[in-house]
């Protein structure tokens, strides 16, 4: 279990992405020293506009120089305050809050599905996949969006040398289609290798990622989205019903949980 | 000279006047891993009901302008569990520590002060006499002055600590309950409780929270609760603990000023939880500033046109 830090860092690096994708890279911040790919941090926005904090994924940490670097999309309010930012404004960082990603096993193939703005996690796990050692052959990085413009950092995986499989639903990057349909292809087509996924997108693609690991007996993880008043567990807020029955934090269970885990 | 911050109410000593309010710091546990309790005058524990409950089903939190509603539900443990998986963590905290219980029954509330109150750890007792967000028991004791009388005297004489009521706003005048909590055998108030509220998603045109309505808290509610703190510190002659919207110190010299001995932060912790830290910082600082030697000195001080 991590132990969070409550501290006041700053914007030291921003990157405008197209189509309203920025990166931002936050330091010097304590917390980082113990961030795992699959911890989210939780942002306080100076802003009477918002009054949450806002939930947002790593994507990767500089731990020599103690920054963390977040992606994000602006959707609303909380991503529009941030998108103003500027360099050497001070942020509020929560974290690392939630759990994170587990290993693939040896021989198994780590089949990443990642979808517009669920992308961030998992490349902050591919490279850490890949930097421990982990052949990257045995990565599949699936990663779809609505348009080209959706698929971003893509020189970032080209140097993880993963096997990247695009796909956008206009056809104008990669392959034509739903993210899922790949997938499916892979786990129908795969023959007998042993997979294991690894997802994080809207809700409607975990839940056909659910329904494949099920339908195909593929063992995996997604990484769940939720709006957080707290994020360490406190005010049971971010609540997801278990197929078992009863609640799970997302903040604190979560964010990841197995395929199956989860009522989606 | 050094600004003391230490406060008794109703024969408890408190290092600070600074406490969390009941369902906004959990079990303590999640706190104490950004900072030792012992940094708090207070740790309140969530509601503790007779039974576990799961709570409603989400969404059962939303932002709002400067707070946010929430229908959690009176999510706990149940008493049985809290003794057994909970005292343990909490019998190691170098705070006091003030059980909130609520019941569906006047017997449920007295059954659960008999089992709580004897436990070595526990410093006080707070009956939460007005959850807008349950069908049964929460806010119809807290609404009737007969009803809240009733569930004080009868929880007080099996209480083994001081007991606290706490007082819902959702009422016409809360001092009616203040004084009947009073009447009851209360050693101190609390107030106030979450407001109702309710939100619609314009999209969908359902309720934002799936129980329709939820209880407003946060900085949007607190000049509702500072005006109802005062009204009943005026009714009373019990120690108040003033609670609603609490975020920095200033926050905390205003409701001394009208008559609270003590303040519960709630919601500002999600937001803030390191907030009790600097709010006792900012205390001592504003202290110094005014030449106060202790901050029971500010009780009531307001100098009113």
């Amino acid at each position: 279990m991590t132990k969070p830090v409550c501290a006041d860092a700053f914007l030291i690096r921003q990157r405008n992405l197209k189509n309203d994708y920025y990166s931002y890279t936050f330091g010097p911040f304590p917390g980082v020293e113990q961030c795992r790919p699959g911890n989210f941090v939780h942002l306080r926005l100076p802003s009477s506009d918002v009054y949450f904090r806002r939930a947002m994924s790593v994507t990767s940490v500089d731990k020599k120089n103690r920054e963390l670097e977040i992606l994000f999309r602006v959707v609303g309010r909380g991503t529009s305050i941030l998108a103003r930012y500027q360099k050497n404004d001070p942020i509020g960082i929560l974290g690392p809050l939630g759990n994170s990603f587990s290993k693939p096993r040896k021989k198994e193939i780590a089949a990443i599905v990642a979808g517009g703005v669920g992308f961030p996690p998992l490349a902050y796990f591919a490279e850490h996949l890949v930097n421990g050692g982990f052949d990257p052959k045995r990565i599949l990085f699936f990663y779809g969006g609505k348009s080209a413009s959706d698929i971003i950092e893509r020189g970032r995986i080209k140097k993880m040398g993963v096997r990247f499989h695009p796909m956008t639903d206009d056809g104008s990057f990669g392959r034509k289609g739903l993210i899922t349909q790949g997938v499916e292809e892979f786990l129908r087509d795969g023959g007998n290798q042993r997979v294991r996924m690894y997802a994080c997108g809207p809700e409607a693609m975990l839940r056909a990622v659910d329904d494949l690991g099920l339908k195909y007996r593929v063992p995996g993880e997604l990484s769940l989205e939720a709006p957080m008043p707290c994020g360490i567990g406190v005010c049971l807020g971010c609540i997801v019903t278990l197929r078992k029955g009863g609640y799970a934090r997302v903040c604190h269970e979560g964010p990841v949980f197995k395929i199956g885990e989860v009522l989606l | 000279m050094k600004p003391d911050l230490k406060v008794t109410i109703a024969g408890v000593d408190f290092a600070n006047p600074i406490m969390t309010a009941s369902g906004c710091s959990g079990y303590g546990e999640e706190l104490s891993g950004l900072y030792p309790l012992s940094k708090l005058g207070a740790l309140l524990t969530k509601t503790i009901t007779p039974e576990p409950r799961e709570g409603h089903p989400p969404p059962r939190t939303a932002e709002t302008a400067s707070g946010m509603l929430n229908a959690i539900g009176l999510a706990n443990v149940g008493v049985d569990r809290f003794i057994e998986e909970k005292v343990p963590f909490l019998r190691k905290q170098k705070t006091k520590i003030i059980v909130n219980v609520g019941g569906r029954t006047v017997d449920e509330y007295v059954t659960l002060c008999d089992r709580l109150s004897g436990l070595d750890c526990v410093d006080m007792i707070e009956l939460n006499l007005g959850c807008p967000n349950v069908d049964e028991g929460g806010m119809q004791f807290g609404s009737d002055p007969a009803m809240t009388e009733r569930t004080v005297r009868e929880a007080k004489q099996v209480c083994r600590c001081p007991l606290i009521a706490k007082l819902t706003p959702n009422v016409t005048d809360i001092t009616a309950t203040a004084r009947a909590a009073e009447q009851g055998g209360a050693d101190v108030l609390s107030l106030i409780n979450s407001l109702v509220g309710m939100a619609v998603d314009v999209q969908t045109w359902r309720p934002v929270l799936t129980y329709n309505r939820g209880g407003l808290t946060g900085p949007a509610i607190k000049p509702v609760a500072l005006a109802q703190v005062d009204a009943v510190c005026n009714a009373v002659n019990l120690p108040v603990i003033g609670i609603g919207g609490i975020a920095d110190f200033r926050d905390v010299v205003e409701f001394l000023l009208v008559g609270a001995s003590a303040v519960q932060i709630g919601t500002t912790l999600f937001v803030e939880p390191d907030a009790p830290l600097k709010i006792v910082n900012g205390l001592k600082q504003y202290m110094k500033e005014k030449n106060i030697s202790q901050v029971s000195d500010l009780v009531g001080r307001v100098r009113k046109y």
